[in-house]
């Protein structure tokens, strides 16, 4: 068989072999950032979704050494002005061994927790599309018992999708950068190559080759390299995700929730080796050409 | 076929090589370019076959002008041209066989029509038992035929052949003259540049000499002979040996 070896010996050239271990690196990092900015994704939504729904009212410890009796009472009134209120869709008291566990994770198991003056919690679920007056409702509230509060959580919600949303533009910055940097490394491969190989291509231009046949021979051998080193990049992703994944499992905490990955966002994730080499032989491709339009 | 209009070269700042050169080879047409060394038959040459524009005047090229053709006609138009490069720009990672067959490639012919057509013309060239060797296994004279073999592939109406006979003995650069005779009878136009006066001397073709950047249009017979090689007359090229040796000893391979 004619010319089964590329006309172009670019395979020989110790500047390409670099190339494919600097992509793995590049798509290594793209894809931990992809998988970062998806899992803040994931947790800003599930907390959205559980929260937005709910308010908690919060009855103070009184002052006024209350007893048992008065502060069922005064819960009971609140309980009743709650349900009655439109938009509430039901109201419940949080019980003290409830609150006392939702401490736990900061203060650890002890039997001290019982002896904490701790307030009364009431978990009211509101109609998300006809929400109750936060702030009328604080006011009614107030008249029952001075000093209750009820927390929407939207400052906290604020405060979290902020961070989501910084986290994201952080890894939209290093994909786009890891993006440029491997175009950079593969114009510079790319150049090498035209240079080392200058006279081959010279020769190919004056006996009649198209610019796109001269451009193919490079920007094949550049889709192999950014294939080859997308691959090997994704499957270290892959590996260190599962690393991350048992360490969460082991953790065993509710603050830090379970990361793992959707089906489409694997997809993703499998479809960086094919970026990665779409990414180098479109850029091998205008690199050769751009040079070979200065030949005559 | 070929036509210079006032054309003139410089490189950069620096000086004309060439100066307003005019010149019209006619299809089918056999001529030499001399000079000394320096003079610019090289640039003549590499405007001949596309690799370098004027600075001033026009070239036409089988009746086109080539500073209005596109990139891909002019690719197109390269194709119509081989040349055989002084150093022969042999690419050693192939083999014999496939640096012959690469204009062919290059201009999207199948494989397995190309193979026939290269097995024979490097059969006729003396090479048939070379189609798998790799260029540096070659002689100089090996070489040349190869390159030689390259530049006529695709039978190409105009033949641009550099020095073709700087790298071989005399015996050897007068077969290759008889071939390029040859194809120059099949319709090549053949276009040969050397500094071997003496060598050209035996052929009776017109020659464009080059002397300070400007071109002088002689007659082959009319320059010097030398008393090694005595000329012969036009009419007995018929009963020349064209072939050139097969096994590339240091004396054939020059």
């Amino acid at each position: 068989m004619l010319l089964r070896k590329s006309v172009v010996p670019l395979n020989s050239d110790a500047t390409g072999r670099f190339l494919p271990w600097l992509v793995a690196v590049m798509v290594y990092l793209a894809a931990l950032a992809l998988v970062s900015a998806m899992a803040m994704s994931k947790i800003v939504t599930r907390w959205d979704h559980g929260l937005s729904g709910q308010i908690t009212v919060q009855l103070p410890v009184s002052e006024n050494d209350l007893t048992e009796a008065e502060i069922t009472n005064r819960r009971e009134d609140v309980l009743t002005l709650l349900r009655q209120s439109p938009g509430v869709l039901s109201a419940n008291h949080i019980g003290r061994e409830e609150t006392a566990a939702l401490l736990e994770p900061w203060l650890g198991q002890t039997s001290g927790l019982s002896e904490l003056p701790l307030p009364d919690l009431i978990a009211v679920e509101i109609d998300q599309l006809d929400p109750p007056s936060t702030a009328g409702l604080t006011a009614r509230l107030i008249e029952i018992v001075p000093g209750a509060t009820i927390d929407d959580h939207q400052r906290w919600l604020g405060n979290l999708l902020n961070l989501a949303r910084s986290i994201e533009i952080v890894a939209a910055l290093v994909v786009l950068l890891v993006g440029l940097s491997a175009v950079i490394m593969v114009v510079f491969v790319t150049r090498m190559g035209l240079a080392v190989h200058y006279q081959i291509v010279e020769l190919l231009h004056l006996i009649g080759a198209q610019d796109g046949y001269i451009a193919r021979e490079f920007q094949t051998h550049s889709l192999k390299l950014g294939f080859f080193g997308g691959l090997v990049g994704v499957a270290l992703a892959a590996l260190t995700i599962f690393g991350i994944t048992r360490l969460l499992g082991q953790a065993d905490t509710a603050l830090l929730p379970a990361l793992s990955l959707r089906p489409f966002e694997w997809v993703i994730l499998g479809a960086l080796p094919f970026a990665s080499a779409l990414v180098a032989m479109v850029t091998a491709r205008l690199t050769v050409l751009r040079t070979l339009s200065r030949i005559p | 076929m070929v036509r210079f209009q006032d054309v003139s070269l410089r490189y950069g700042a620096g000086p004309e090589i060439l100066d307003r050169v005019s010149l019209d080879l006619a299809p089918g047409s056999f001529h030499f370019v001399i000079g000394a060394s320096g003079a610019g038959k090289s640039s003549l040459l590499k405007m001949m076959y596309l690799a370098n524009r004027p600075t001033s005047g026009r070239i036409s090229l089988f009746g086109r002008d080539v500073s209005s053709l596109s990139r891909h006609d002019a690719a197109l138009l390269r194709r119509r041209i081989g040349v055989v490069f002084q150093d022969f720009r042999l690419l050693d990672h192939l083999s014999t066989l496939d640096n012959v067959a690469l204009p062919l490639k290059v201009s999207g012919q199948r494989s397995d029509e190309i193979r026939k057509d290269v097995v024979e013309l490097l059969t006729w060239v003396g090479l048939a038992d070379h189609l798998d060797a790799k260029p540096a296994t070659l002689s100089g004279g090996q070489q040349q035929r190869v390159a030689i073999a390259r530049a006529v592939v695709s039978r190409p109406s105009l033949l641009l052949a550099d020095e073709p006979t700087g790298n071989v003995d005399n015996r050897i650069a007068e077969r290759l003259l008889y071939l390029f005779e040859e194809l120059n009878k099949r319709g090549t136009t053949i276009v040969v540049a050397t500094h071997n006066e003496a060598l050209i001397s035996r052929f009776n073709y017109p020659v464009i000499r080059l002397v300070r950047g400007e071109v002088r249009l002689e007659h082959a017979e009319t320059l010097i002979r030398t008393s090694d090689m005595p000329g012969r007359a036009a009419a007995d090229y018929g009963t020349r040996d064209t072939s050139l040796p097969v096994e590339g000893n240091p004396e054939s391979a020059g």
